[in-house]
């Protein structure tokens, strides 16, 4: 491991770190725009030059690899002086209105310019024009102008998605990014190029003029999107709600963790939350004569548990979802446990198969199938498993179904086969966030919070257990599952209601085997993974 | 020479040649220029089909070929007539009547700089300095240099045209 020396301060690196990663160790940020720890170097902005004692010349630290005994100053006059010219030469012909810029308030421009820029304009003749307003696929849109060919986006497009839709075309002050002649940026993965722009020359067609950044609240979360469980950040709009005609969430930005999804996510997560803000259920309901009408939680809760103790534990059936969280699942299995009911699962077949690559995305859609499988939601001994429920139903063996999420009504089972189940059910009780089928059939309808909305956490496929934080309060009356199932437990004298989801975790973590040793504050930033256990043996 | 609408392939023998390049160097994409050449020799013109052909010997994106083609100055993107005709218009031609040249061949030609005359036999650039200042005013025409150009000799030169 080499050991050098950057501003006075000695540090070891690992072999092969460059001089950026070197002094980001030691707190020192050398200011760059092309280098990106996820691409290759490009060595194209020069704004990272740094000094190299025994070296007649700045350096770019981006391709200088740390060596043992180096010293480097980022910090000297000549150092400043060259950060403050390439400033502005990257400036030179950068359109100066940040005003109606959509990039303004995270752009690298305005950042480095008043860390490092500060210089009056001497440019007095006219600038390069270029395309503005290109649109490039169906997620981003470019504004040549403001570009200053870094060349990240070619280089995820060439490196990370394989598709090479991008280049640099034209030579000197007429270069400019573009898409070969006839393509379209359309892979499963164009968005990451928003993220990786350091200017406003990409922006996000979703996002763009809906509200400025300096409005956003930002919360840590998994995206639910499938089970590869990637981590993102959730950015809110709740200071300035009528910029975006209501919309709480503004946009979805990975973040980084090396086990799962290194800096990147998928189109189909990042612009797949338009369900936290439409189409809710928010209020509980229940239906009368055919129609459904506006309760209060608290009949509505007393309903739920008059239905619970109205029915033996073999005219119940439980149909949890994988895509609750681990805290939520074990409260369902200890309900299963405290009324007696066998009755229990968690799956049910999707209407279409999920698409699959060989990077980010998984065939199954859903956030916690893992930790439903750990924690054991099947159905106990001679119980019936989700598809038996129904044919149950219709044969009026079973009574009361309480299902959480799935929309059976459109999912991988014949639909007339599902609905004439659901019919025949005495008490049909749904706990969802959106009206769908279900809302449509249930008797009783509980408004769940969406993933947005509460804490909690989810099982990879790998088996990575991860946080989920409270972006959102939850909309409407909708309550987060595990108070309602909570509140129900509470009320059939199963102990007090847990006041939040770590409560709930600790005694997951002391009664499932393979969560054992588990806490919040051990999963950190990046998550941990489920200790080994043989499939089911947490039973 | 290719006709519009016809599969764009070299002939075995190009292929041979774009081997031949290729293996002249550490990495094959090194010769991507001077195939380029070879696909402006065979193809008139390189579009963004011929683009796409070349990057396919290479493993190449195609949005890379582009790249190299729109760099330089010197590849066609659009069709040009059978002869191109470049005028130098930098300091030293132009002090001794550069103006004048392009004025007459603009007479002669019955177009516009830029343009293809309408039997498609030229197509006549206007172009910066080509290093040979000692014979201005000069242009080129094909692979040849043409100096201390007057009305009579560009008139004979067009005459030569095919």
């Amino acid at each position: 491991m080499p050991r050098l020396t950057i501003d006075g301060k000695e540090i070891e690196v690992p072999a092969g770190a460059n001089l950026i990663e070197a002094a980001r160790r030691l707190g020192i940020e050398i200011p760059h725009y092309c280098y990106h720890p996820g691409l290759s170097i490009a060595g194209q902005c020069r704004l990272c030059m740094v000094e190299l004692e025994k070296n007649p010349r700045p350096q770019i630290a981006c391709n200088m690899v740390a060596m043992d005994g180096m010293v480097v100053h980022t910090q000297t006059p000549k150092v400043l002086e060259t950060r403050k010219s390439i400033m502005e030469f990257h400036l030179i012909n950068h359109p100066l209105d940040c005003p109606v810029c959509d990039q303004a308030g995270e752009c690298w421009l305005q950042i480095y310019y008043m860390k490092h820029g500060l210089y009056d304009s001497r440019f007095v003749e006219e600038k390069v024009h270029k395309p503005k307003a290109v649109p490039l696929g169906p997620h981003v849109i470019l504004d040549a102008e403001r570009c200053i060919l870094c060349s990240r986006c070619t280089r995820f497009c060439d490196e990370i998605t394989k598709t090479g839709e991008l280049g640099i075309f034209n030579r000197g002050d007429h270069s400019e990014v573009g898409l070969f002649p006839g393509k379209v940026l359309d892979n499963r993965y164009s968005g990451n190029v928003v993220d990786i722009c350091p200017v406003g020359a990409l922006t996000d067609r979703d996002f763009r003029f809906q509200v400025r950044v300096w409005y956003l609240d930002t919360q840590k979360s998994v995206c639910p999107g499938c089970s590869r469980g990637c981590n993102i950040e959730i950015h809110s709009n709740v200071r300035r709600p009528h910029h975006a005609q209501g919309r709480r969430v503004a946009r979805l930005k990975p973040r980084y963790n090396p086990h799962v999804n290194d800096w990147w996510i998928c189109d189909a997560g990042r612009y797949g939350f338009g369900s936290i803000d439409q189409g809710r259920i928010t209020f509980p309901q229940l239906r009368e004569g055919g129609l459904l009408r506006e309760v209060t939680w608290r009949e509505a809760l007393a309903l739920l548990i008059d239905r619970l103790r109205a029915y033996g534990p073999d005219e119940i059936g439980l149909l949890a979802s994988p895509e609750m969280t681990n805290e939520e699942l074990f409260l369902i299995r200890r309900l299963a446990e405290t009324l007696g009911v066998k009755n229990l699962d968690f799956q049910v077949p999707p209407r279409e198969p999920g698409d699959e690559d060989d990077f980010l995305l998984r065939a199954d859609k859903n956030p916690n199938t893992r930790g439903a499988e750990a924690i054991g939601l099947w159905p106990a001994d001679r119980g019936l498993d989700a598809w038996e429920m129904l044919e149950a139903l219709r044969r009026e063996q079973l009574k009361c179904l309480w299902v959480f999420h799935h929309d059976v009504t459109r999912c991988g089972w014949p639909e007339g086969a599902v609905l004439e189940a659901l019919q025949a059910a005495q008490c049909l009780i749904y706990t969802g966030s959106n009206v769908n089928g279900m809302t449509e059939r249930a008797h009783l309808v509980l408004p769940a919070a969406t993933y947005a909305e509460k804490e909690g956490t989810f099982t990879n496929f790998e088996g990575r257990v991860q946080r989920i934080r409270k972006a959102l309060p939850p909309l409407g009356d909708s309550r987060a599952d595990w108070e309602i199932l909570g509140e129900c437990l509470e009320a059939l004298n199963a102990g007090p209601k847990p006041n939040r989801p770590e409560e709930v975790f600790r005694a997951l973590a002391h009664a499932v085997p393979a969560f054992a040793g588990l806490t919040y504050r051990d999963l950190g930033e990046y998550g941990l993974m489920l200790r080994e256990v043989a499939h089911g043996a947490s039973r | 020479m290719s006709l519009a609408g016809q599969m764009i392939a070299f002939t075995p023998a190009q292929l041979d040649e774009v081997r031949r390049l290729q293996a002249l160097y550490p990495d094959p994409r090194a010769a991507l220029l001077p195939v380029l050449q070879l696909a402006q020799e065979a193809f008139d013109f390189i579009s963004p089909d011929v683009e796409q052909y070349v990057a396919g010997l290479f493993d190449l994106s195609p949005a890379h070929v582009h790249e190299v083609v729109t760099f330089y100055s010197l590849f066609f993107t659009k069709p040009v007539g059978r002869h191109v005709v470049s005028v130098c218009r930098t300091l030293s031609c132009h002090l001794l009547g550069a103006p004048d040249v392009v004025a007459y061949l603009k007479e002669r030609l019955g177009i516009e700089a830029g343009a293809t005359t309408k039997d498609g036999k030229v197509t006549f650039f206007t172009v910066e300095c080509l290093c040979a200042c000692e014979m201005a005013p000069m242009m080129q025409v094909n692979d040849r240099y043409e100096g201390h150009l007057t009305r009579e000799k560009i008139d004979r030169i067009l005459e030569r045209l095919e």
